[in-house]
């Protein structure tokens, strides 16, 4: 059942694809015919995986680390009102830098590694993060922490025990929207000067014009993001199982 | 509150001196990271071109913005009204927002070309997206008995929409058009990045090429200081609209 709501919209989604450049007579300049554009990725299977794994990596690496610091900065700015008062605007302003204009000093900063691009992946992902795990721990209702340490609690059980678990709805929010960014980190570092991977693709198909090339670049990208998107929203049911009943 | 006020300002001015400071005792040079004087007095000299670069960012932010609000607002009463369209249509719309925005730049660049008419289109993308998804949300988690209190009053749907769904999403709506704020900046550089002849984007691109590591700080600073203006300004409007927050 849960297979059959995620494979429909895809299927409905092909069918109206495929329908609309036939009945309509879409250019292929606009929109190829889909069987079309898998048949390139077919063609091409083993670059379009390598791109698959390249740019999956890097966003990856960058959301791992990026929904660590949020969780781990949030706990700091939950114990210490100072700290939160002298770097949360920091963060908020952070997030006002255009951080794709970075990309190529990160390139320039990291070489075109890996790093450079989870690095962007990391910028993008930490901030939700941090917000609302936040907004989940203040959340918390005092007497909870205050009936937990009358039981002899250390801070570290209250934090594991009550404070993590109250969080971890919202903290998964955060997560499946920070998936979507750091795949967007990942792709647009990859538009400097990398060879491999699905923003390189886009990259060059938009140098030769090839719609056809373009679009299957952009059908990796969402089975990238698909992928990511899948094993966070996979985890959230295994770790927040009572999600339905909130 | 002042407390809070004086540790934010505190906390900035520390990381402007600590950044100032590590960059001039261990000499870093300026194309790794030039200390903040530095970048100020790149952009006070070149702060010409780079408004008039700003101008143009700005204005296709803002277009694009205006254009997208309005759209995504308007499908998501269409579809709060429509349930069946909507329950047919909403997972199509999820699968096409999985894949991220920047990906779909190259395409808008090749259909609408390298003036400002496909960062305006992307800007409109990204942000009708966004509204349009916070609004929805926002229209739909209504109080049923409320609905139905409105129903048995002798209200249609759309007045329904009107006097219940529409005030009770504004927050929703509102959270939608402060987060898109940032957003619209952002995708109007990337686009501009990758083909146009004027803007902030491609004012980065050329000081890149050139190896002006400077001019590429500056032109963040000014999107920053751009993006910031207008997050303000979303923001106070949103404390204004829904005022009993």
């Amino acid at each position: 059942m849960a297979l059959l709501r995620l494979v429909l919209p895809l299927l409905l989604l092909a069918a109206l694809w495929e329908g609309a450049v036939a009945l309509l007579q879409i250019s292929p300049f606009y929109l190829p015919p889909l069987r079309q554009v898998l048949g390139a990725i077919w063609a091409l299977g083993p670059a379009y995986a390598q791109a698959f794994m390249v740019t999956l990596g890097e966003a990856v690496a960058g959301f791992v680390v990026g929904g660590l610091v949020g969780v781990v900065s949030a706990t700091a700015f939950h114990h210490q009102r100072w700290l939160r008062d002298m770097l949360f605007p920091l963060f908020v302003a952070s997030q006002t830098v255009p951080v794709i204009a970075f990309g190529a000093i990160v390139v320039l900063w990291f070489g075109n590694t890996l790093l450079a691009k989870a690095a962007i992946a990391f910028y993008l992902t930490f901030f939700p993060v941090t917000v609302n795990a936040l907004a989940g721990f203040e959340a918390v209702d005092p007497r909870q922490v205050a009936l937990l340490r009358s039981f002899g609690a250390s801070r570290r059980d209250i934090w594991w025990k009550l404070l993590l678990p109250s969080a971890l709805p919202r903290i998964f929010t955060a997560l499946r929207l920070s998936a979507g960014l750091a795949l967007a980190g990942a792709i647009v570092g990859e538009w400097f000067g990398a060879s491999i991977g699905v923003g390189a693709m886009l990259l060059a198909a938009l140098f030769n014009e090839q719609v056809v090339a373009m679009w299957a670049a952009i059908l990796t990208a969402a089975a990238v993001g698909g992928a990511i998107f899948g094993v966070v929203a996979l985890v959230e049911a295994r770790l927040v199982f009572w999600r339905d009943e909130l | 509150m002042n407390a809070a006020l004086a540790r934010g300002l505190g906390g900035g001015v520390l990381l402007l001196v600590l950044w100032e400071a590590v960059v001039r005792l261990a000499a870093i040079p300026p194309w790794i990271l030039p200390p903040p004087s530095g970048i100020v007095a790149t952009t006070w000299s070149a702060r010409g071109p780079l408004l008039d670069a700003g101008a143009m960012t700005l204005f296709e932010a803002v277009t694009g913005y205006g254009i997208g609000a309005v759209l995504g607002l308007v499908l998501a009463m269409l579809l709060a009204l429509a349930t069946p369209v909507r329950k047919l249509v909403l997972p199509m719309v999820v699968v096409v927002n999985s894949v991220p925005v920047a990906a779909y730049a190259p395409l808008a660049l090749l259909w609408f070309g390298t003036g400002a008419l496909s960062k305006v289109v992307m800007v409109a993308f990204i942000v009708g997206f966004t509204v349009f998804l916070n609004a929805l949300d926002g229209l739909l988690r209504v109080d049923p008995a409320a609905v139905a209190l409105l129903r048995s009053f002798g209200a249609g749907p759309l007045g329904v929409l009107w006097r219940l769904r529409l005030p009770t999403a504004l927050p929703a709506i509102m959270v939608g058009m402060r987060v898109s704020t940032v957003r619209s900046m952002i995708v109007a550089i990337v686009t501009e990045m990758l083909g146009s002849q004027k803007g902030l984007g491609w004012t980065i691109f050329e000081a890149v090429l050139q190896i002006d590591f400077l001019r590429v700080w500056a032109a963040i600073l000014v999107a920053s200081l751009i993006s910031l203006g207008c997050f303000a300004a979303v923001s106070a409007l949103e404390r204004r609209v829904v005022f009993w927050r």
